[in-house]
């Protein structure tokens, strides 16, 4: 797994892994990381191509009160995880 | 080869390419619905599970009712036994470790995913164990069987279908409206091409329909497996196949009077009905789940993924294989097949996938997932 740390914004590519690493692996580093993104120091990028991980990654980080946006790329998506705007 | 013969082996070709880009459109994986559920609590696929139960119970019995079902219920079927438990346990298990069911894995190989195609690997490789292990398994799974002659439970009852059928799916409806009510029923998703999982449901209880209509049984492609496992092995060791009971073994026959076919197949390695049926619908899915990715420009291939993964698919697949053949049959043939008609080995190994699935997720979170 290679971690791009620029500035704030860290960078996961979880591409090709099996199912439900995705939303394991989001969660994890969003606890991980919980401070630094409540205060706007960081934000995540997941990158995935999988399908499912555009709907429960978004549901669930809707419910423990971040932010979120999903962009399709070059065949895969990208899961960004902010803070929420109040 | 006649034109019977092409013309079911296009038709299982056609239904597995539509199973395929339906399940790839909605992301349909039957494991990921038990997998879930434990895991994160999460409940909406497996209300669309049920649904898709209901709706098939619904055709199942509606053609039925209008003698469109050459064999009611479906051939290979037989009574229940201990064994339908205990391989339900282990297909759980090996389900949640390869990352995806039997079909599950093809749709998900069709779409580039290479810890599927890995999965695959492991799955003709528990085949090829499991016809080891077939004579002392086919003892066990004799000595511990009940209800001999009877497969469903309207015949243990001695009643009608319709009578056990119309209860459960009017509740089924209540708790549809319900939850349809609550929002439960839909999610929302950024993938491109997004198909709602309950409308997924629905389309696979037509396919599963309309396959029971024309074949004579709804989809199942596990002794297919075997078949791979079998014409391999016979590469190395013929005599030994040729020999082993279980490649010997015919377990489908029947007639199929659409197609005018005296269907007849096994696992050997033989160019026979299970070919013709079951090879068709697993082409159909990987291709149908290739074409939908390639719509969508999202094939691609990612081979960095972490060791443990790939053994992960590898030894689930294999214990997959086992728990379908000791089953026998897999999560959609028992699902979409046996459970719409109420078949009672379908009912046992229901009841055996949820402690294996809870197994399955535990072993995958402590040994599998702990690395990044």
């Amino acid at each position: 797994m290679k971690n791009n740390h620029k500035k704030n914004i860290i960078v996961h590519d979880i591409r090709g892994q099996i199912c439900p690493s995705c939303l394991l692996f989001t969660l994890r580093e969003v606890n991980e990381q919980r401070d630094a993104i409540k205060n706007k120091n960081a934000r995540l990028i997941i990158k995935t191509d999988n399908r499912d991980a555009t709907s429960t990654i978004p549901e669930t980080l809707k419910s423990m009160g971040y932010d979120h946006n999903v962009t399709k790329k070059d065949g895969y998506y990208t899961i960004e995880i902010m803070a929420k705007e109040k | 080869m006649t034109n019977s013969i092409l013309l079911l082996i296009s038709a299982n070709f056609i239904l597995g390419t539509a199973a395929g880009i339906i399940m790839h459109r909605s992301d349909y994986c039957v494991a990921g619905i038990f997998r879930d559920y434990f895991l994160f609590r999460q409940t909406l696929m497996l209300k669309t599970l049920m649904l898709l139960i209901a709706a098939s119970m619904v055709l199942f019995e509606l053609s039925r009712r209008l003698e469109l079902l050459p064999h009611y219920p479906f051939p290979i079927l037989g009574s229940p036994s201990l064994a339908n438990i205990a391989g339900g346990i282990i297909f759980g298990i090996g389900m949640v470790l390869a990352g995806g069911c039997v079909v599950g894995t093809l749709y998900k190989m069709g779409s580039g995913s290479i810890i599927s195609a890995t999965a695959l690997v492991g799955l003709i490789i528990g085949s090829a164990f499991y016809a080891e292990m077939h004579s002392w398994w086919q003892s066990i799974a004799r000595s511990t069987a009940f209800l001999k002659g009877q497969v469903t439970l309207p015949q243990v009852f001695e009643c009608d279908p319709l009578l056990l059928i119309v209860p459960i799916v009017l509740v089924a409806a209540i708790l549809f409206a319900h939850w349809t009510k609550q929002g439960t029923m839909t999610r929302h998703s950024s993938a491109e091409g997004y198909l709602q999982p309950w409308k997924a449901a629905l389309y696979l209880s037509f396919i599963g329909a309309i396959s029971y209509i024309l074949v004579g049984m709804p989809l199942g492609i596990t002794t297919a497996y075997a078949k791979i496992a079998a014409y391999l092995e016979v590469l190395i060791i013929p005599m030994h196949v040729t020999e082993n009971t279980f490649f010997s073994a015919v377990p489908l026959d029947y007639h199929n009077s659409l197609f005018e076919l005296q269907l007849q197949g096994g696992a050997g390695p033989h160019f026979d009905a299970i070919a013709f049926i079951q090879f068709p619908v697993i082409a159909g899915i990987i291709a149908g789940a290739f074409l939908s990715a390639t719509l969508l420009r999202e094939f691609k291939i990612y081979y960095k993924v972490p060791i443990r993964q790939y053994l992960s698919a590898l030894i689930g697949g294999i214990i997959l294989a086992l728990g379908s053949r000791m089953t026998p049959g897999c999560n959609i043939w028992h699902m979409f097949g046996g459970l719409p008609i109420l078949a009672m080995q379908s009912i046992f190994f229901l009841i055996g996938i949820f402690p294996g699935t809870c197994i399955g997720t535990f072993i995958l979170r402590r040994y599998v997932l702990t690395v990044r």
